[in-house]
């Protein structure tokens, strides 16, 4: 077990969850509802991927609820034009991977704390999408949600992408030379740069592969509901940051593993869905995914201790 | 090791440049404001200025110190908003005097501080992390504890007058801010103990090794953070007359922003309390001109928001830029 004990550990504690859900409210496992609130956890998992990414290289992106509006929008406003779908998910792409590059030009070519870099231009692109949009909601033309599939079969085909994505770049990240090259700066920049890696390079190249997934991700959210919410990025990055840390990935950089980081979200995201089977308010929500991130750091910290 | 010592003073005196440039750029803020917007120079105008960035102000204040241990804390908004609450429920609910429920909040504040402390001093994590955590706990907990919807009101008119009236022909907050400015500036610049927040920041092993007592100081930054809270969350509280759970809604990061525009290194290390308050001063100063020139509320402040986040990436391009050049020289002669 040692290897992998706080991947089971989350895992063992989501079971736990589900079970007692099953047991006591048994209406949560109801097909469709059941479809619906794993399919909207789909965007937050995809742009996990990035995150997890961004931990392991030792960054951090604070910037991606703001992106993952502003792509949102301007995917919205591609679709609203009636382009096809090709085109509304290469604009909101390439919107990701402009402000990915961006924060990675920043980082790696300046010398920058990623925290702050991000904090400035998540405070910029927030703002500007605000005046931009003031805050107006975007209908979308019909044949859009669900890429005009019918509901089950575009949350599958969503929830199938997503899993999909995972599996990939989990594999990557530990078999494919650029993946462990991430591990690699993660750990220690400087070894990596006398074993022949460049950092900054593989620092930059991370953050545009952030904006890649955001933009996938904001996607992923267009298709889901008939109209877009300009602040839908609101609290984006906290949800998936916490994601990923409680899934077990270090901030310290170059510790952790991105199939652990799928409980992780998992677990976060049915807390409220179980608060309200449980009739508990579901104003407690914000406290207990706080309570959980620290638990799971805490959790952390006491196994490094022992460990050394 | 004599690089050491010139890069020490190299590196001094880049600081001393950074805030002599802030200084410029205040100022010229207030001439442009004060020739293009509309009443802008007027005495209840700077007195609007200065109400406006007191709480603000009062955290960044706070964490100036964390930040120069190389530290961050990113619940101090949230933190705010629990001891808003906690001081609503303490006079409504409880039927404490106003002012002793504003000591419950600034004790509120630093029990929420003394958890930070505790998770990053005895556990040894990573204040980033664990403040993101408490970020999300001690908002969770306002909104649990309101309902969220719930807001204290009704508070008596000597209370109010905190936020909205004068002393002395200064607005009430002011004078506490000036005391929490002295207490903070005194520490940092003045007492050893407060030398070693920079230290800190500058090699936390070799100040382990030096003897310096880390934990301690950490632990201390911390908590006082959590008591400024506390402390502006009352005045936040008197000057917009009602407690509410979402009070100090991105708090942190005006307040973050203040302080690494004031020249303070996000690394730890270097940085000083005057800094950060030129950086708050800045801040005010563009969101409340731009109100003057632009007439619609939204616009003028989503404006500001941009405007400031282009100032912080810029204040930071710039210091990283001299950092190298300062870096090249000082490699030359060496090899």
């Amino acid at each position: 077990m040692g290897k992998y004990s706080r991947e089971l550990t989350v895992a063992a504690v989501l079971a736990a969850l589900l079970l007692a859900l099953a047991i006591f409210a048994p209406n949560f496992f109801a097909p469709q509802p059941f479809l619906s609130r794993l399919a909207s956890q789909m965007p937050a998992l995809v742009a996990a991927i990035g995150m997890t990414c961004v931990l392991l290289s030792r960054q951090i992106d604070i910037s991606i609820g703001a992106q993952f509006g502003l792509c949102a929008v301007i995917g919205g406003l591609l679709a609203a034009a009636k382009l096809p779908l090709v085109i509304v998910l290469g604009g909101a792409l390439a919107a990701g991977a402009v402000m990915g590059a961006l924060n990675g030009a920043l980082v790696a070519w300046l010398g920058l704390p990623s925290i702050v870099v991000t904090l400035a231009t998540m405070v910029t692109w927030q703002e500007a999408l605000r005046l931009w949009q003031q805050g107006r909601l975007l209908n979308l033309p019909p044949g859009v949600q669900w890429f005009g599939l019918s509901q089950t079969a575009g949350q599958s085909l969503l929830i199938v992408v997503a899993f999909v994505l995972v599996a990939l770049a989990a594999w990557a990240l530990r078999r494919v030379a650029a993946g462990r090259f991430i591990y690699a700066v993660g750990s220690d920049a400087e070894a990596a740069r006398l074993a022949g890696i460049e950092p900054r390079r593989v620092t930059f190249g991370v953050f545009v592969f952030m904006g890649l997934l955001v933009g996938l991700a904001a996607v992923m959210n267009v298709v889901q509901s008939p109209q877009i919410q300009p602040t839908c990025g609101d609290g984006f990055e906290l949800k998936v940051i916490a994601a990923v840390v409680v899934g077990g990935v270090a901030v310290t950089g170059g510790r952790g593993r991105l199939w652990g980081v799928v409980p992780g979200l998992l677990l976060l995201a049915n807390v409220n869905p179980a608060l309200t089977h449980f009739h508990v308010q579901a104003y407690w929500e914000k406290a207990i995914q706080g309570a959980v991130i620290l638990l799971a750091v805490l959790a952390d910290g006491l196994n490094r201790k022992r460990a050394s | 090791m004599s690089r050491g010592a010139t890069s020490t003073s190299r590196v001094k005196s880049a600081l001393l440049r950074h805030e002599t440039v802030l200084l410029l750029v205040l100022i010229a803020e207030v001439l442009f404001f004060n020739s293009v917007g509309r009443n802008f120079g007027t005495s209840a105008n700077v007195a609007n200025i200065v109400r406006q960035s007191v709480e603000i102000g009062l955290l960044a204040l706070a964490l100036t110190p964390i930040i120069l241990t190389g530290g961050i804390d990113l619940s101090v908004g949230s933190l705010l908003g629990l001891c808003a609450v906690v001081f609503g429920m303490l006079w409504k609910v409880a039927g404490l005097d106003p002012w002793l429920a504003a000591l419950g909040a600034v004790v509120a504040g630093a029990l929420g501080g003394g958890l930070n402390a505790t998770l990053i001093t005895r556990f040894r994590l990573p204040p980033l992390i664990v403040t993101l955590g408490t970020f999300s706990l001690f908002r969770g907990l306002a909104e649990a504890l309101t309902g969220g919807t719930v807001a204290y009101t009704g508070f008596p008119a000597s209370f109010l007058a905190l936020g909205n009236g004068f002393w002395l022909d200064v607005p009430v907050q002011a004078w506490v801010f000036f005391a929490v400015a002295l207490w903070i500036w005194l520490l940092v610049h003045r007492t050893t103990f407060g030398r070693s927040f920079r230290a800190i920041g500058f090699a936390p092993e070799g100040a382990r090794y030096a003897g310096l007592p880390v934990e301690r100081s950490l632990a201390l930054a911390y908590v006082q953070t959590g008591a400024i809270a506390g402390l502006a969350a009352v005045i936040f509280v008197s000057r917009v007359t009602e407690a509410r759970a979402n009070a100090g809604t991105g708090y942190e990061l005006a307040a973050i922003t203040a302080v690494v525009l004031g020249g303070t290194s996000i690394f730890g290390g270097t940085g000083s309390v005057h800094g950060t308050l030129l950086g708050v001063a800045a801040v005010a100063v563009l969101a409340n001109g731009l109100s003057r020139i632009v007439t619609i509320m939204a616009i003028s402040r989503e404006l500001s928001g941009i405007l400031t986040g282009a100032l912080l990436l810029l204040a930071l391009a710039a210091g990283a830029v001299t950092k190298t050049i300062f870096e090249r020289r000082n490699r030359r002669p060496a090899s």
